[in-house]
């Protein structure tokens, strides 16, 4: 421990003086009223000596005056040794990226650094090794005393850019040359400890200065997000860091949609000395259009963050063909080689037309198949204009018949070119036309068209043509419907009409228009890209700073970022682009240490503590229980009353929750939803958590009071004063035991209602999230006494209880709701269990802070509200059975009144 | 039951009192012993006048009217006799309680303040004087002389709608010839005009009892230390280094206080007597009420 101002000390010598001054005042005479005093007048004391006062007030007073002296002279413990050199000092701090994730740590050792600097009186100046935000050049603060510098290093902030060593060795040279340098020069500091270029020359610049004092951090720290793979369908996340030899920390990558939710979570292990790991993320593929960015969770600095762009995205395709038996056919089929192409790229699904635009698609081919007038048209024009990309290719059947679904008029039969019986040669491609989505793709020349459909002749006939044959017909034709498009391709999809399918032209093309299906307009590919959000050196998106500048759009990949090109997201709002700064910066490694530098660990050691606020308010703390004291030696302050003021603190603890697990024991005092219990603590957290959110719901849209759920288990607790009963079905789940399964058939037949959600089975939005559940359920209908079943409709008691309901969404949609059948009478008409696969627990759940922990699927406000609305429903069934059921009649009988 | 919640303090205080007084039903056994007119409240003069009591027969004399012959008497005999009755009269008992500020002050020592010690004893005094018959009035207050057991009421309002303040003596009054008075106070005031005032009622004449009621902590001064004495009534403050040491001149002048009344109370013809607030207040009632019997 030293004393920063130890001359305060002397004043200990003046304590004996203040002594002998307290000794000899009298206290202060308490004020007594008294009727009798005329007799107490001019009465001569016996003895003159006034009152003393007492010791250990005395002593009291005495320590608190001590503790403040010792106070002023302001005690540190644990203070280092004072920096070498005697002149100014320079502190020079890392503020790139890589200081980002320890930047707290780096402003506490800076201002530790400049703590010491002020104890021993030295002026100091700061310089930053970035370029700062209006693209500067690092260059040092002005020398000034460190009380003063202090605000400048705690508005210093990381930059989401990398350092530039050669620019803060020519600021450390200019320092070095400054007057009155030479010889008295010292320096401290605070690296990031990454490699960087121009590391060599700034290590010998910053020697120049004199004394050097290096703070490293410890490696590991900095981890940087470097470009996602694609592997298998899956996206895959790679994180660079400075290979440390030990084992260390996993990184926890977490995909985000663009409002910030998180998607999926990768856990990325290190093995010991690697500069790098990879970790696949698993994402249903409807979610990986929403993804947005991914993140290295716990870490706020750019470099762990990758913004993604429209490239990223995934679009389902749907794929159909005429002739559905042959199409599959290798080399011949004319699905075959559209499969090839699109399989890395796209999400496939086949199947009928209806069941291909029953779930969300983004883009439908249809090669060589008719769409005859009809409902099936009908359907697929509504799909067309709500946003759908429609890519048709022709063939011998939509050659003899041509439909309403197309972009031009066709006229009837194809041409051949180059066959037999013809003069003409086969075609070869032009090149495409600027405004075309095509424009920037080399055609090869070995492309052919041997034979094709050919359009009406129509004076716009250019403009629909995206892409057209030397001679200028119109290879690729292409018209907007509503918000969707049809895109025609004059050739067949194998290699029948023409060798396109053969090339890799082929593939570019379907690249090319599926990323165009979700409404991109196709941008030329070197215009420039302004700014739109840029991160900050904390991973924050904001808006650009004022010297961020357009880029243009085929440098991305290539471009360093930095404060002309900050890392961040380019371009128009329909098609953003994604600059990150982990795409141009390599592998990391670590930085070698400034030679002859005095190294000392980044905050490792315990920090410096000052003593002297603490001695000063203990005596503050003295100096109020002395007044006390007087004051209650003068008769001012009852003794009662300071007794029951601290004991009144001391008392204030707060009191004991009785009861709480009252529900638990005395469940029939109140309503209560159950759910059972499966084990797995993940789901049952879910159930627990979504009948709490649905009975608030309840609670605040009806007259229904519930109270907390309570999970039950089967056969261990009474079913009877439940009226509801949430089971979650997990897929591996065995079989009840018989004394469960015998607690569940009599709840069934004495009133009770069980609603079973596979969270997951065939026929919804949330197919296959819960595999294998199926076979668990159908097992469970056997063992249970499950009465005849029937799909839930809008008939039906449950969809009108308390709202009018035609769907009945949870997290997921589309599956359908099983229910008793209607005509079995026993039990009043009411439903003994209703079985559904939309994991209505996630839809209903709220975690503490009354949010909605679990997306929806496929998402909107709306689609909760529907799943609260029939969970509403739910519990009114459950609670009035089928009070409502004369609702389903009300039609019937206005009709009869009508008559 | 709305009576008994709607009573005000006037009602309170006289209750209090009564029940004071019931509690001495020895103690009027006693005062019946002791003198029997002095408790019947009907005072026998000794001498003929109006009353029931027969006194004598005398013979008629000249003047006398001829309706107050006695003629059984007379017809025993030559002369004609009339019949004297005993000259009975209601004794006025004159009441008074000092109502300055020194008297609103209670230490720790004591329950309740010299005042309303002051107040109890004079109503206790009133009721048992009031169901004796006797007529009490305050002194110096316009109120007319009360008797009956409604009067003890009268008594209680006329009394708290007294304001405070006043001297701390006796007021300078008009007084019947020959009346009692009863006075409760400190009497803290210099001796002199103690008995300036007390020798006032005896000029009139009038005789009776002087109650001096003071707190405990007036008598024994328990107080240690450096202590700023602050009087009631705008007296100056004094500041005492020690109390200790000016306990024993304390208790002096306090005795000297005491028996400078008892000497001026003797010399009019007042007995005297010291109630302590800490006390029972049944002791001081017993011992005005014999010294109003004597």
């Amino acid at each position: 421990m030293i004393f920063a101002a130890p001359a305060v000390l002397l004043a200990l010598a003046a304590l004996p003086l203040l002594w002998w001054l307290l000794r000899v005042t009298p206290p202060a005479p308490r004020r007594q009223i008294f009727p009798a005093i005329r007799l107490l007048a001019g009465l001569d004391p016996v003895e003159q000596e006034a009152a003393r006062t007492p010791w250990w007030l005395l002593a009291l007073r005495m320590l608190a005056a001590a503790l403040v002296i010792v106070g002023l002279a302001r005690p540190v413990f644990d203070a280092r040794p004072a920096l070498p050199g005697s002149g100014p000092m320079l502190v020079v701090i890392d503020d790139g990226w890589a200081s980002a994730a320890s930047w707290p740590r780096v402003l506490a050792a800076g201002d530790a650094v400049l703590d010491r600097l002020a104890r021993s009186g030295r002026p100091a100046a700061l310089l930053g090794t970035a370029r700062t935000e209006d693209g500067m050049a690092p260059s040092p603060s002005p020398v000034m005393p460190p009380a003063e510098l202090r605000a400048r290093l705690a508005v210093l902030r990381p930059k989401p850019w990398p350092v530039d060593r050669f620019d803060a060795a020519a600021a450390l040279r200019a320092w070095t040359a400054g007057p009155g340098r030479a010889g008295s020069g010292a320096s401290v500091y605070l690296g990031d400890g990454v490699d960087a270029p121009g590391s060599a020359e700034f290590a010998a610049a910053l020697a120049g200065i004199g004394p050097v004092t290096e703070l490293r951090p410890d490696p590991g720290g900095e981890r940087l997000l470097l470009a996602p793979r694609e592997a298998g369908g899956a996206l895959v996340a790679v994180v660079a860091r400075l290979p440390v030899a030990g084992p260390s920390p996993p990184a926890r990558v977490l995909a985000q949609s663009g409002d910030g939710r998180s998607l999926a979570e990768a856990v990325i292990e290190f093995p010991p000395g690697a500069a790098s790991a990879a970790a696949p993320l698993a994402l249903p593929p409807e979610l990986r259009n929403a993804l947005g960015q991914l993140v290295l969770a716990g870490t706020a600095s750019a470099g762990a963050h990758w913004l993604l762009d429209e490239r990223w995205r995934r679009r389902p395709v749907g794929l159909l063909a005429g002739d559905a038996i042959g199409a599959g056919t290798p080399l011949l089929g004319e699905l075959y080689y559209l499969r090839r192409a699109l399989n890395p790229y796209a999400e496939l699904r086949e199947g009928s037309l209806e069941t291909l635009l029953a779930r969300p698609l983004a883009v439908l081919i249809l090669a060589d198949r008719v769409i005859p007038d009809g409902a099936e048209a009908e359907r697929l024009e509504r799909w067309v204009e709500q946003g759908g990309t429609l890519i048709r290719f022709a063939g011998p059947r939509l050659a003899e018949h041509p439909d309403r679904m197309l972009p031009v008029g066709l006229l009837t039969g194809d041409r051949a070119l180059g066959g037999a019986l013809s003069w003409s040669k086969p075609a070869h491609l032009a090149p495409f036309p600027s405004d075309s989505p095509f424009a920037g793709l080399a055609v090869p020349e070995e492309v052919s068209v041997t034979r094709q459909v050919l359009a009406e002749p129509r004076p716009d006939l250019a403009r629909h043509a995206w892409a057209s044959l030397t001679d200028g017909t119109p290879l690729v034709t292409a018209a907007t419907r509503g918000a969707g498009r049809i895109v025609l391709f004059h050739v067949s999809a194998n290699a029948d009409w023409s060798n396109l399918a053969l090339s890799g032209l082929f593939v570019d093309m379907l690249r090319r228009l599926i990323a165009l299906s979700a409404g991109i307009a196709a941008e030329s590919e070197s215009g420039l890209q302004a700014p739109a959000l840029t991160l900050d050196g904390f991973g924050a998106l904001g808006p650009p700073p004022v010297a961020a500048q357009a880029l243009a759009g085929d440098a991305f990949a290539r471009t360093v970022v930095s404060p002309r090109h900050p890392p961040g997201l380019y371009g128009p709002e329909s098609s953003r682009r994604a600059l990150n700064l982990g795409a141009a910066l390599g592998p990391l490694a670590a930085s070698a240490p400034i030679a002859g530098a005095v190294e000392e660990p980044l905050g490792a050691a315990a920090p410096e503590r000052a003593l002297g606020p603490w001695l000063i308010a203990a005596a503050l703390a003295l100096f109020i229980l002395d007044l006390l004291l007087s004051l209650g030696l003068r008769g001012v302050l009852r003794r009662g009353a300071a007794v029951a003021a601290s004991l009144a603190l001391l008392l204030a603890a707060p009191p004991a929750l009785p009861g709480a697990h009252a529900a638990e024991r005395y469940p029939s005092l109140a309503i209560h939803l159950a759910y059972v219990v499966t084990g797995d603590d993940g789901v049952d957290q879910i159930s627990r958590a979504g009948l709490l959110g649905l009975s608030d719901y309840v609670n605040q849209r009806t007259a229904a009071v519930l109270a907390e759920p309570v999970a039950v288990a089967p056969g261990r607790d009474d079913l009877s004063v439940y009226p509801l009963l949430y089971w979650p079905i997990l897929a591996d789940a065995p079989l009840p035991p018989a004394d469960a399964l015998a607690a569940l058939n009599d709840y069934m037949a004495h009133g009770g209602i069980i609603l079973i959600d596979t969270r997951g089975g065939a026929g919804g939005s949330g197919e296959d999230f819960n595999p294998g559940v199926d076979a668990t359920l159908a097992g469970l209908g056997k063992a249970l006494s499950v009465p005849p079943l029937a799909p839930l409709t809008t008939e039906h008691v449950l969809a009108r209880a308390f709202y009018l309901l035609r769907e009945f969404p949870g997290r997921y949609v589309g599956a359908p709701v099983w229910v008793q059948r209607q005509q079995d009478r026993a039990n009043d008409s009411v439903s003994p269990v209703i079985i559904g696969a939309n994991d209505w627990a996630s839809a209903w759940a709220v975690d503490a802070d009354g949010h909605n922990p679990y997306a929806v699927i496929p998402g909107g406000a709306r689609q909760r509200l529907l799943a609260y609305r029939f969970g509403v429903n739910l519990v009114m069934y459950a609670l009035t059975g089928n009070y409502k059921g004369d609702q389903v009649h009300v039609p019937a009988i206005l009709e009869r009144l009508g008559q | 039951m709305t009576q008994a919640s709607a009573a005000g303090p006037v009602q309170r205080s006289a209750h209090r009192a009564e029940a004071l007084a019931a509690r001495l039903p020895a103690l009027l056994v006693a005062a019946q012993r002791v003198a029997a007119t002095v408790a019947q409240g009907i005072h026998g003069r000794r001498r003929p006048g109006a009353g029931d009591a027969f006194w004598q027969f005398r013979p008629f004399l000249q003047g006398d009217p001829t309706t107050r012959i006695d003629w059984r008497q007379s017809a025993k005999a030559d002369r004609a006799f009339v019949r004297e009755r005993e000259w009975a009269t209601a004794q006025s008992v004159y009441l008074w309680r000092d109502a300055s500020a020194s008297m609103r002050w209670s230490s720790p020592l004591a329950a309740e303040d010299k005042r309303a010690r002051a107040e109890l004893l004079l109503l206790a005094l009133a009721a048992l004087l009031l169901r004796g018959g006797e007529r009490v009035r305050l002194l110096g207050a316009e109120t007319p002389a009360l008797s009956g057991s409604a009067g003890l009421e009268h008594l209680a309002e006329a009394l708290l709608a007294e304001p405070d303040g006043g001297s701390g003596l006796p007021p300078d009054a008009v007084l019947t010839r020959h009346s009692r008075v009863v006075l409760i106070g400190d009497f803290l005031a210099p001796l002199e005009e103690v008995a300036a005032a007390i020798g006032r009622l005896a000029a009139v004449p009038a005789s009776g009892h002087v109650l001096q009621v003071l707190d405990p902590a007036e008598i024994d001064l328990p107080y240690s230390g450096r202590v700023r004495f602050l009087g009631l009534e705008a007296e100056a403050e004094t500041l005492v280094p020690r109390v200790e040491h000016v306990r024993a001149e304390y208790d002096r002048r306090l005795a000297a206080q005491v028996r400078g009344l008892g000497d001026i109370c003797t010399g009019a013809g007042f007995s005297a007597s010291l109630h302590r607030t800490s006390d029972s207040p049944e002791t001081a009632l017993l011992s005005l009420y014999m010294a109003l019997a004597a």
